[in-house]
């Protein structure tokens, strides 16, 4: 059950255009941890097992590779732990950044989990349909491809496979060529897709001046609200990143900003940002829970 | 809900003022000071550079000539009214004559850099008060030299002189004629063809008559049987004349005086290159150096040293080496030492023309 999806596209787009912008933008380790923490907690809440076992079998894999891979090329930094069989030293300066960078990589990779469920194409249409036409209709193609493509090459290989052509049998030459043959009704097919949408999308007028578009969507009371604290929240860390409250250096020593009472109350502010949906979702719970039980 | 909302925003907008107000209240040190008349620093700004840990410059001229003072703020231990104003003169023979108006010692090291209208042949200079040195004196600056010394401690009058050219090219000549004795040196020059525009396969310029040629690092056979000395150095006092251009994040790593290994000597072993000593050295001390293989110049490429890397202080620095007075125009791991070299690794702001190399690009 996910409330906050029900919400204004408007108030949905604006969430995630924050929270991954302030994800990319703040290397304060309070804010990445804030950030990854949220985006866990938001993915296990509606994804469910899913996004537990995406982030364990992707995320913490890439991580532990920044952490190694950043020190190999980049060796600046204070702090020098060993030398490289080449001469150059390791760093821990360099470590600690390289493990920033994978926390942040994988805390954005979370976030467009839940973006993508979230933010759905046609809602995506609806936003930008009329400000960017051509360019919303090939992004919501372009990510209607993918599984429409993988549900195409199921179908391509087994109407091979009845007529004969089985890829999984026979010789690697023979199997190789059956292959090509697939990868080249792949290529035709989507070739053809494309321009079969893009005529019929032209057909219907689409992108033409005066027409309008069929929406489920209303702007309410709730959704105003919303958007104003989104606002807020947005101006105010805003603020604190021009007065540098989150500041963080890595190289080439470390040097941060304390936690004291004014930047503790940007972080506090970052994570009930960050926190909204999952808020929002458990209020709607406990709700359905307490009017469940007084019947 | 809305007055909540805007109690929050006030609120809010509170708080950042209160944090913005911290940053500038202070007075700004990053720009530079110049000195009055009588030269006076008070006690107060010397504790607010203490306290800030700033880099701060102060300026002033005597008889048209510019000097720069770079106060360190981690230098300070107990901060009191100093002058730095200082009298420059130049003497019948040519030297400067530095008039300090501070009664006594500073208390702690001063960087000062003099900047002379002329342009000394030297390639270093020495202060001497009286008849006893007291201060080396590197020399930077592009068309006009500029001098730049750390005194600690001593006052009243000093004259720098130029020091003599460190070899004459007699003694030049006969260095060359021992390589060339050498067998593996005879094989180099002919393994290394000439281009039809005058340039060997890794684009080095013909080398001037009486330097040493590049020696192939794959080719050299390390006897460490054998071992020599030679004089070590890595600065970087042009940085302190272009604070305004480094990157703040590196401020920290400018030692106070600009010396990041005074001139000490080190033992190496024949067939060993100035990479391979810098390495050691850097290895030694403690000092971060990071480099990277080039194979089109089949030489190693310093990026940076003590954290200082290329770039840091605006698009034209980075480091250099010369050895015995010449910055070789060729890479450092082709460079094979003699007993007796004087190598000094300098920071460059503008391509090598501020620290004496200006014929190399």
């Amino acid at each position: 059950m996910d409330r906050f999806a029900k919400y204004h596209p408007l108030v949905n787009f604006f969430y995630f255009a924050l929270v991954i912008a302030f994800s990319m933008a703040l290397r304060h380790p309070v804010s990445q941890g804030i950030s990854l923490l949220c985006a866990v907690c938001y993915a296990a809440q509606t994804e469910g097992k899913r996004a537990v076992l995406f982030s364990l079998k992707w995320c913490l894999p890439i991580m532990l590779l920044t952490a190694l891979m950043n020190p190999a090329f980049s060796h600046e930094g204070v702090t020098i732990l060993l030398y490289f069989p080449t001469g150059n030293p390791l760093t821990l300066e360099s470590i600690l950044y390289g493990l920033s960078a994978g926390v942040l990589l994988s805390t954005v990779m979370l976030w467009f989990l839940s973006f993508n469920r979230v933010i759905t194409s046609d809602k995506f249409i609806y936003l930008f349909g009329r400000i960017i036409p051509a360019m919303s209709l090939v992004l919501s193609m372009t990510l209607r491809f993918i599984p429409k493509c993988k549900a195409q090459l199921e179908l391509t290989v087994d109407a091979q496979k009845s007529i004969g052509r089985d890829m999984t049998q026979g010789s690697l030459l023979h199997r190789t060529k059956l292959a090509v043959t697939v990868l080249s009704i792949m290529v035709t097919w989507t070739l053809e897709n494309a321009i079969e949408s893009a005529d019929s999308m032209k057909s219907r007028g689409y992108g033409l001046k005066g027409r309008t578009a069929f929406s489920i969507y209303r702007f309410d009371e709730r959704d105003k609200l919303a958007l104003l604290f989104l606002t807020f929240c947005g101006f105010y860390l805003l603020c604190g990143m021009l007065v540098s409250a989150f500041g963080f250096r890595y190289f080439p020593s470390i040097r941060y900003v304390g936690l004291n009472t004014v930047t503790l109350s940007f972080q506090f502010v970052y994570l009930i940002l960050c926190m909204m949906p999952v808020v929002l979702n458990g209020a709607e719970e406990r709700k359905w829970k307490a009017i469940h039980s007084k019947m | 809900m809305k007055r909540f909302f805007t109690l929050i925003l006030t609120l809010s907008l509170l708080f950042s003022l209160c944090a913005c107000q911290g940053n500038f209240s202070k007075a700004d040190l990053k720009e530079p000071i110049a000195i009055g008349e009588d030269g006076t620093v008070a006690q107060q700004l010397l504790t607010q550079i203490k306290e800030e840990n700033a880099i701060c410059v102060f300026t002033g001229e005597s008889n048209g000539l510019h000097y720069e003072w770079t106060v360190f703020g981690s230098d300070i231990s107990a901060p009191t009214e100093i002058n730095l104003g200082l009298q420059v003169t130049k003497t019948a023979e040519g030297d400067i004559q530095l008039t300090l108006l501070q009664p006594k010692a500073f208390g702690f090291s001063a960087p000062l850099s003099v900047f002379l209208d002329t342009e000394w042949t030297a390639q270093s200079a020495t202060a001497y008060d009286g008849d006893k040195a007291v201060a080396a004196v590197s020399l930077t600056g592009s068309k006009t030299t500029v001098l730049n010394l750390t005194l600690d401690g001593s006052v009243g009058t000093l004259v720098i002189r130029p020091d003599p050219l460190p070899q004459s090219d007699g003694a030049e000549d006969s260095s060359v004629s021992d390589t060339s004795g050498d067998p593996a040196a005879d094989a180099d020059t002919s393994a290394t063809p000439e281009n039809s525009d005058g340039k060997d396969k890794y684009h080095t310029d013909p080398i001037p008559e009486g330097k040493p040629k590049p020696a192939e690092p794959e080719d050299q056979e390390v006897n460490t049987a054998t071992a020599y000395t030679c004089t070590f150095s890595i600065e970087c006092s042009t940085i302190l004349n272009n604070l305004p251009q480094l990157d703040e994040d590196k401020l920290e790593m400018v030692p106070s005086g600009g010396v990041i290994l005074p001139a000490t000597t080190v033992t190496f072993y024949e067939g060993e290159s100035v990479f391979d000593v810098l390495q050691r050295v850097c290895r030694e001390n403690g000092i971060h150096m990071e480099s990277s293989w080039t194979p089109m110049y089949n030489s190693a490429y310093i990026e940076g040293i003590h954290n200082l890397y290329e770039f840091d202080c605006g698009s034209l620095s980075g480091w250099m080496y010369r050895v015995n007075g010449w910055y070789p125009n060729y890479g450092c791991s082709r460079y094979q030492l003699q007993d007796g070299d004087t190598v000094e690794w300098r920071y460059t702001c503008d391509l090598g023309n501020d620290v004496g190399g200006k014929n190399l690009f």
